[in-house]
């Protein structure tokens, strides 16, 4: 599908060596727009929603950051580790604001799977939905961080955002 | 024809123009545009005749004068703010990220975003004039654990540089396969200045850093490197209070500087040194620090394991370097605190310090973590 500037834009400060070393798509060649379009397509299958799964993973995150650094356990089961980095990130969609450079690993012992994500992949999926290219080094799958966090669809919440 | 192909062309001429006529502004702005020399004045006196229409950052440092800036001028690190009196026009969107309401009402702007194409005012601190740039050579390469490197670099044009113990250079990274333009990073040095003709950094390996991939993969004996520098106001205070130094990973390096400034003067100052690492393979530089408790008056060293393995066979602090410093440090009284390490740690410790009566303003740590 043909994207609007604004993507096409946010696409080119997606390429490698722009914001971060491996940039945000991979080896995944689609335009920017139907990556979007995909995975908010799987989210709304998975009865969730784009600030839902954020939400989640603010929430493990906080919970992470009393480990300074080091795992900690959180009930029922999980296990957290949260490493903050010298440094900040724009966001490649030129959304106003900056977030701290970070790497929150989530274990959930129960499922023995482990999911890594970053500060900014929480604010790219809140504000825009965007869960990386495929083959990128953070990308997320939505069934991953549904199922390893386990995000239960909220009964009274609209499916998407 | 369908009402949605006609949205669907007009979406898509509309689109066309717009790009065409961003593309003329650029090139028109490029090209035709000359805005002839235009005068810069800095903090009401010095006075610089330049080539208008390039960035201000770019242009002062064609003049040699340097301004903070890790991400190399291209607006995503927000460390470049200098305030402008006169000659910017309104705030621009890619400024608007990195500038508080606080600092708009200050006239602080940021300075790889303007473009200076008309006499302009502005303030920058002081001792941004003692800033150069400077051409080095890589001397030694020491891997200090697993994931931190030591860097020592030979300074060779200019053959010296002057700084105080705690303050950081900005290390250009040239191009390479993953980068396609120059990128800046900070990094403390961890060496004495009392040798001006050398720095060492302590460079920890972060996962998909543009920088730290360079150092730990690419960088050899013998390469060029360019820094430019002295900055920050990371230093030891000259004051007679207590001081607890708290760091973890790459952070050890400031407060060796320190500490070797400190030996070499035989600083009388009582001082306490909490070190933090995940477990013994994470630990570096020990010996080093334990002798500086023999030629120091009053020094502690306390290296501490958050989550020693079996193997480590560990029998000093085990836990949180917070939990730690809390219980060995009685009070804080008459303390000064200097703090460098990931800024989750960074944040949790002057909590800590606060709560124990270090008041805030004597907390110091490094304003670019």
């Amino acid at each position: 599908m043909k994207q609007p500037p604004e993507l096409i834009e946010a696409q080119k400060n997606m390429r490698p060596g722009i914001i971060t070393r491996d940039g945000f798509l991979g080896t995944d060649d689609r335009n920017l727009i139907d990556i979007l379009i995909e995975d908010d397509a799987i989210v709304k299958r998975l009865g969730l929603s784009h600030k839902q799964i954020a939400k989640r993973m603010r929430q493990l995150r906080t919970g992470g950051m009393k480990g300074l650094g080091d795992f900690i356990r959180m009930p029922p089961h999980f296990e957290l580790m949260v490493e903050t980095f010298r440094g900040k990130l724009p966001c490649p969609f030129g959304h106003p604001g900056i977030v701290r450079k970070s790497s929150i690993t989530v274990k959930n012992t129960r499922l023995n799977r482990e999911i890594t994500y970053t500060d900014l992949s929480i604010h790219m999926i809140a504000a825009h939905g965007f869960y990386e290219g495929r083959g990128a080094p953070y990308r997320l799958e939505p069934k991953d961080l549904a199922e390893v966090l386990e995000i239960e669809p909220e009964p009274d919440s609209p499916e998407g955002d | 024809m369908s009402p949605v192909l006609l949205y669907i062309i007009g979406v898509g001429v509309a689109c066309g123009i717009t790009t065409i006529l961003a593309v003329l502004v650029v090139v028109a702005d490029s090209t035709i545009a000359n805005y002839g020399e235009v005068k810069i004045t800095i903090n009401g006196e010095k006075q610089l005749t330049v080539e208008g229409g390039k960035p201000l950052l770019g242009t002062l440092k064609e003049e040699k004068i340097f301004i903070p800036s890790a991400c190399g001028g291209r607006g995503s690190c927000g460390l470049c703010k200098c305030k402008v009196l006169k000659g910017a026009g309104g705030y621009l969107p890619t400024e608007l990220p990195w500038i508080s309401e606080e600092e708009k009402k200050q006239g602080i702007r940021l300075s790889c975003q303007l473009k200076v194409k008309t006499d302009f005012e502005i303030e920058i601190p002081e001792e941004l004039f003692n800033v150069k740039q400077y051409e080095t050579e890589v001397t030694s390469l020491r891997d200090l654990t697993h994931d931190i490197r030591e860097v020592t670099l030979k300074l060779l044009d200019p053959p010296e540089i002057s700084y105080r113990a705690g303050q950081f250079i900005q290390f250009e990274v040239p191009e390479y396969e993953l980068s396609d333009e120059p990128v800046y990073r900070a990094y403390s040095m961890s060496s004495c200045p009392s040798d001006p003709t050398r720095i060492e950094l302590e460079i920890r390996l972060v996962p998909n850093g543009i920088c730290t991939t360079y150092v730990h993969k690419y960088l050899k004996v013998g390469d060029r490197v360019i820094i430019n520098g002295p900055y920050g106001e990371f230093f030891l205070r000259d004051t007679d209070a207590d001081i607890i130094f708290i760091a973890g990973g790459s952070g050890m390096a400031p407060i060796k500087s320190m500490l070797l400034k400190m030996a070499e003067e035989n600083n009388p100052r009582k001082a306490m040194y909490f070190f933090g690492a995940r477990s013994r393979r994470d630990l570096f530089l020990v010996e080093e620090m334990k002798a500086l408790e023999e030629k120091l008056p009053d020094f502690t060293f306390i290296p501490a394991l958050s989550q020693p393995k079996p193997e480590d066979h560990w029998e000093g602090e085990s836990g949180l370097i917070t939990d730690i410093v809390e219980r060995r440090v009685e009070s804080g009284e008459n303390k000064e605190a200097y703090l460098c390490g990931s800024p989750g740690m960074i944040d949790a410790c002057v909590k800590v310090l606060k709560k124990m009566g270090v008041p805030e303003e004597k907390i110091y740590y490094d304003k670019f973590a």
